[in-house]
């Protein structure tokens, strides 16, 4: 059976204007318009098998969303190839979007000002579901995602949380092969998107969908995905197990803090890395085992007005598994510019 | 696993319509207070347009049009304009320019079906209750009274229907236009402002300059709404003059179809060259 999708060397290159700031910048920009060349994604290749799982990881600007772009037919590469659910994305037509759902976490497709249950009759009838089909789908939609009477309520009364799992009933409907989200957790308080994630896990399960995921949040991925992608500056950095590449990476959690009293940054290195200081704010890196201990003495030792533990951010992730720095990322950004005449 | 329907495609394309007309009028119905003001708006111009015209055929007929014909006229106007108006530039840039184009694109219908089906919804009702205040008024105001001559209404209706997708193609390739430009709106503005004079929105299109109505005739505003008004009004009377407005739409329905299709095309592909 062929894989469910395959991207083979994708490239992805836009002009951007560049102008420089004031009054002065906009005039010279009307007058010469220089462009210049950023390569959003820059040859990238992998195949997902179908019914897989996979997390695509980066920072912002990195290139995740559009590489989802090109796979679901919206964007053209500048060069390479894809194939999605035995399609071309861009000639695949009607019968390549009947198999495909792209889910965007800050866009939605809902019907703002009606229940959620109008745009599933809405996608039921362009998607062409059968009656029955939409019957049996919807029912277990609900029931999966907890939806209840969440249906009938106007979507602008609903809460973002409610609004995600609406969205992702709508769009798998039609029960697509592949499924695409961008950041479906993102902005979600932590109920909303645990249910999100198991229900992502069990639709997979049952249905044999293949997911291709982006997040910002490890939670996502560790729930959800055994195989990450991990994309920076549009170039494919790692393609593999997250069990590796946690190992790969050192296993910490981070410590905020928000303290009540001026506490020296010698003395916070007794409880572990200082990653970030400037009081009353701090952050901490500790070994993962041994953050809630870590903590509890903090609490103890220090005056402390608030603390979180949390998981490093995906950008640290980065950082520290492929030992990159900042000014890399500088050089980086800075590409050729281009002189052009007016288009 | 295969979404594959066992219907023919006829029939998905009419339950695709159905249910996208059904959504945008319930839509519609939510915005009814927002619908009514409009509609006000709506009748409020050609209302103007009718007092200044009164007033000025006060001392007799106008180059041929008494108060009675003003009446008629410019009832014939807010009924046309309605069922006719084009916003569909705005909506298409905010679909593009906000991202709201990308899940419109990721599903298998053109998004021009969606915005058809919207024209329909929100113009049978609205255009409707025009018709009821026209045929209300008309048992008090004999004057804006239509003898009833169901193969002039019919032809009328033909009219309209055409001026309607002539307009609705013209304001949607325009706003297609925002795949490229910031500015396509602008654009539909001043040929608003260009129809206020050219299409008969302000006065009769016979009471123009010659020059100005010399002009118009190359172009497709008076097709839009002077032509189904003066089907309406009884202004159009021989076949010549039928025949003339009707090849007239038929040309600028082409156009707008052929410039919409290559607009359409080209933007779908430079959309996709650098993105939303």
């Amino acid at each position: 059976m062929p894989s469910a999708i395959v991207a083979t060397e994708l490239s992805k290159t836009y002009d951007v204007k560049v102008r420089d700031p004031g009054i002065k910048g906009a005039l010279a920009a009307l007058a010469r318009p220089r462009y210049r060349q950023v390569r959003a994604v820059d040859n990238v290749s992998f195949s997902i098998e179908r019914g897989d799982a996979v997390a695509f990881l980066g920072p912002n600007g990195a290139g995740k969303t559009t590489t989802l772009k090109m796979l679901t037919g919206l964007l053209f590469p500048t060069a390479g190839k894809a194939q999605v659910a035995g399609y071309d994305p861009w000639s695949g037509g009607n019968p390549f979007r009947q198999r495909i759902a792209f889910v965007l976490g800050n866009k939605q497709q809902l019907l703002w000002d009606l229940p959620p249950e109008e745009t599933f009759r809405l996608n039921r009838a362009i998607y062409g579901v059968s009656l029955a089909d939409y019957t049996t789908r919807r029912a277990e939609l609900v029931e999966l995602l907890l939806l209840g009477d969440l249906i009938d309520k106007p979507v602008r009364q609903l809460s973002l949380g409610e609004r995600m799992k609406c969205e992702l009933a709508a769009a798998l409907l039609h029960q697509p092969e592949v499924l695409f989200l961008d950041e479906p957790t993102l902005g979600l308080d932590l109920e909303a998107q645990q249910t999100i994630r198991t229900f992502l896990g069990e639709y997979r399960r049952r249905h044999g969908a293949t997911i291709l995921l982006t997040s910002h949040y490890m939670a996502d991925v560790t729930a959800l995905a055994s195989r990450v992608l991990i994309i920076n500056r549009g170039r494919l950095l790692y393609d593999g197990e997250l069990s590796e590449l946690v190992a790969r990476i050192a296993p910490i959690k981070r410590i905020e803090l928000v303290l009540s009293e001026t506490v020296s940054r010698a003395r916070l290195e007794e409880y572990g890395t200082v990653a970030h200081y400037a009081p009353p704010r701090a952050t901490l890196e500790v070994p993962r085992e041994t953050a809630t201990a870590a903590s509890t003495r903090l609490l103890t030792d220090l005056d402390v007005a608030d603390l979180s533990i949390q998981d490093p951010p995906i950008e640290e992730v980065i950082r520290i598994a492929f030992g990159e720095t900042e000014q890399d990322a500088e050089e980086d950004t800075v590409r050729t510019d281009v002189q052009r005449a007016p288009p | 696993m295969s979404p594959a329907s066992s219907r023919t495609p006829f029939a998905t394309f009419r339950d695709q319509y159905a249910e996208l007309m059904r959504s945008a009028f319930l839509v519609d119905l939510q915005y009814r207070a927002s619908i009514a003001i409009w509609l006000i708006w709506g009748v409020t111009e050609p209302i103007i347009s009718l007092g200044i015209w009164w007033s000025i055929a006060a001392g007799g007929a106008v180059d041929g049009y008494t108060r009675e014909d003003f009446a008629r006229y410019f009832f014939g106007v807010a009924l046309v304009n309605q069922a006719t108006l084009s916003w569909d530039a705005w909506n298409i840039d905010r679909w593009i320019r906000e991202g709201e184009m990308n899940h419109r694109l990721t599903r298998p219908i053109a998004p021009i079906h969606e915005a058809i089906a919207d024209n329909v919804a929100y113009k049978t009702p609205t255009a409707t209750i025009i018709l009821t205040m026209w045929i209300i008024a008309s048992l008090f105001w004999p004057a804006v009274r239509i003898p009833f001559e169901p193969g002039r209404w019919s032809l009328a209706i033909i009219a309209i229907v055409l001026a309607a997708a002539i307009r609705f193609l013209n304001g949607y390739a325009t706003g297609l236009l925002a795949f490229w430009t910031t500015r396509a709106t602008a654009l539909v503005e001043l040929q608003f402002g260009l129809s206020l004079f050219l299409s008969g929105r302000i006065a009769p299109l016979s009471l123009l300059p010659p020059r100005v109505a010399h002009v118009a005739e190359y172009l497709w505003f008076p097709y839009v709404l002077s032509f189904p008004v003066e089907i309406l009004t009884g202004a159009v009377t021989t076949s010549e003059q039928y025949l003339r407005g009707f090849a007239g739409q038929a040309i600028w329905l082409a156009i707008w179809l052929a410039l919409y299709l290559v607009v359409w095309t080209r933007g779908r592909r430079h959309y996709g060259a650098v993105g939303g």
